[in-house]
């Protein structure tokens, strides 16, 4: 099951009277054991001009309640499923396209069962006769096709965008992460981080593969009578923001949505990019979490391993005086997807100046070969001190700038009218 | 000096000034006057309608409604979207296939040739001129006058005849011809 997505910024009014089966609406239509949206629009439809039919028909999909025709709620009900957004009749245009994907789906499925049969002769040959080249290019091609007989059926599209994808077939694998990528999540992640300057400074190149999403607590409530009073919910994270150092206390919820079938090793890691450094009057990394050989596929919706086996999780404690921290946070793929990899854990004083680039290339990460990303940014406050005090047993160090010589020292001593 | 001014923002006048609805005007009797006059009466003062759409189209509260009929559900406006763009597609490889087959097939038929007859082959091959025109034909635009001189001189294979009149918005000044016989070429 897919997670929880964030919604959208922009809701229009208009959305809330289109749109398809909700969760009231597809009970609904099982009390009248009619697949349409609701009786009366089936029977005005068949008879009256289609303005009226349109507006019964917007009356009846509203009286559902919420809309889901951009299908961002997740799937709470089993018994939910595709029906027609519109009654036959009401939209012939509609009618008439629904006939076509489902004839032209039909072709290709056909043409498909062709060619899996081909591929199947051509396997059962013996090595010398069979040719490599156009066993590939036949195996292309039927992935092709199970993609385009099943990417226009409404149905799957449904599925696809409302957590009812079966990450067994390619087609909700393919619809998925093209919704990722070209639906402006994937866009998204990637200007922060480009933004935020974390490709230069901490690796040189980002291509994130998979979906990436955190959850911390959400942020403590204005009233101060209600902070020890109500329970904080887990809040999706989106990439860039400011967070405050009491919603990080405590680990992040990880969802994932990988899109390969085998099961593949990872890497996590969480890394601080801007502790400040007086020796060299900059900046240096601080690593808080570090957690590999975690086996991930398209399957695995979030870690199936415990997290805190490796090098801990300490809280992000961005210090007094210095501007905001950024905090990254990686699932890199290991180098052999099978093999695990033994990286010795950080102590304390090896987490502070932690050299993405070096541990890189030691163990053979690369930001290339794709991955999961998401970073967030934090200041000061006084939930650090406590940190500083309870979490970290430190003393808390403060920031600033080193006073300036006063130029006009002497020249105020001095009189200035004789 | 600026004491009456100062005098004239420290007084607090009213918002509303006895009445005075100078944007907008109620109903004119017009009568038998210059419709003009009342056109530009309508457009420089319009009627202050609520809930109405604005002159220039600036405010616009029915657009939520107006889409809504036109589109009434998103998932069976993207449905139908692909079934268009599907057929299109159907559409265009059908086309490329069939002159991609009369390619092959001029092709295979071209090779035939250079395998039968080579002479021939290369006289096929030859790049012709349309516009070049032959002694006879030469002789004959000598001979021919007006529009059947016309007929011949315009119309080259493979260009657009010079005859081809630009369609017009307005009809001709003369009227429609309805016994028009066209001049055919001889040759």
């Amino acid at each position: 099951m897919l997670a929880l997505r964030r919604l959208p910024r922009f809701t229009p009014r208009i959305a809330s009277v289109r749109g398809n089966a909700t969760l009231e609406a597809a009970s609904q239509s099982q009390s009248t054991a009619a697949p349409p949206p609701s009786p009366s629009v089936t029977a005005k439809s068949s008879a009256s001009h289609k303005s009226t039919s349109g507006n019964a028909d917007a009356k009846g999909s509203s009286s559902g309640g919420k809309q889901n025709s951009g299908g961002r709620q997740p799937a709470q009900q089993a018994t939910r499923g595709w029906c027609r957004p519109i009654a036959k009749g009401v939209e012939p245009a509609y009618d008439y396209a629904l006939r076509y994907i489902l004839k032209d789906a039909g072709f290709i499925r056909k043409e498909l069962e062709q060619l899996r049969a081909a591929v199947a002769a051509e396997e059962k040959k013996p090595e010398d006769q069979r040719s490599e080249a156009t066993l590939e290019e036949m195996r292309q091609r039927v992935g092709i096709l199970e993609i385009q007989s099943e990417a226009n059926l409404p149905n799957v599209r449904w599925n696809a965008r409302n957590g009812l994808a079966d990450m067994n077939q390619p087609i909700y694998r393919h619809l998925v992460e093209q919704r990722w990528r070209e639906e402006g999540d994937l866009d998204l992640l990637m200007e922060r981080i480009y933004q935020m300057s974390v490709v230069p400074d901490m690796l040189p190149e980002l291509r994130p593969s998979f979906d990436l999403r955190i959850k911390y607590a959400e942020p403590p409530p204005k009233d101060n009578y209600l902070r020890t009073r109500v329970k904080r919910k887990l809040k999706q994270v989106e990439p860039g923001i400011f967070l405050v150092p009491e919603q990080t206390r405590r680990q992040p919820e990880i969802s994932m949505t990988l899109f390969h079938t085998d099961t593949r090793l990872y890497t996590l890691l969480m890394v601080d990019l801007d502790i400040p450094d007086p020796e060299t009057q900059s900046f240096t990394s601080y690593l808080h979490w570090l957690q590999p050989n975690i086996p991930l596929s398209a399957f695995t919706t979030s870690p199936t391993v415990p997290l805190d086996t490796h090098t801990r999780y300490v809280p992000p404690h961005p210090q007094r005086g210095t501007p905001y921290h950024r905090y990254v946070l990686l699932m890199l793929p290991q180098t052999s997807p099978t093999e695990p990899i033994d990286i010795p854990v950080f102590s304390e004083a090896d987490r502070l100046g932690f050299n993405f680039r070096a541990f890189a290339e030691q163990y053979g990460f690369n930001g290339v070969r794709g991955g999961g990303a998401h970073m967030w940014r934090e200041v000061w406050d006084e939930t650090v001190s406590h940190i500083y005090q309870h979490t970290l047993k430190k003393e808390e160090p403060r920031f600033g700038k080193l006073p300036r010589a006063d130029p006009y020292a002497e020249i105020k001593r001095s009189k200035k009218y004789l | 000096m600026s004491s009456p001014l100062l005098a004239l923002g420290k007084q607090k006048l009213s918002l509303r000034v006895a009445q005075t609805s100078v944007r907008y005007a109620g109903r004119q009797e017009s009568g038998g006057g210059d419709p003009r006059n009342d056109i530009i009466r309508r457009a420089l003062y319009p009627s202050n309608i609520r809930n109405r759409p604005s002159p220039v189209g600036t405010w616009r509260p029915d657009v939520g409604r107006r889409l809504q009929r036109a589109i009434p559900s998103a998932q069976a406006h993207e449905t139908i979207e692909r079934a268009w763009l599907l057929h299109q597609r159907h559409v265009r490889r059908s086309r490329s296939a069939e002159l991609q087959r009369k390619f092959e097939s001029v092709r295979g038929a071209m090779e035939t040739l250079r395998e039968v007859a080579p002479e021939l082959y290369v006289e096929a091959n030859k790049d012709e001129d349309p516009r070049a025109r032959s002694a006879a034909e030469m002789e004959l635009l000598k001979k021919l006058k007006g529009p059947e001189k016309k007929a011949v001189e315009a119309r080259i294979r493979g260009l657009f005849p010079r005859e081809l009149r630009i369609p017009t918005d307005t009809p001709p000044k003369n009227g429609w011809v309805y016994d028009f016989t066209p001049v055919t070429r001889i040759s």
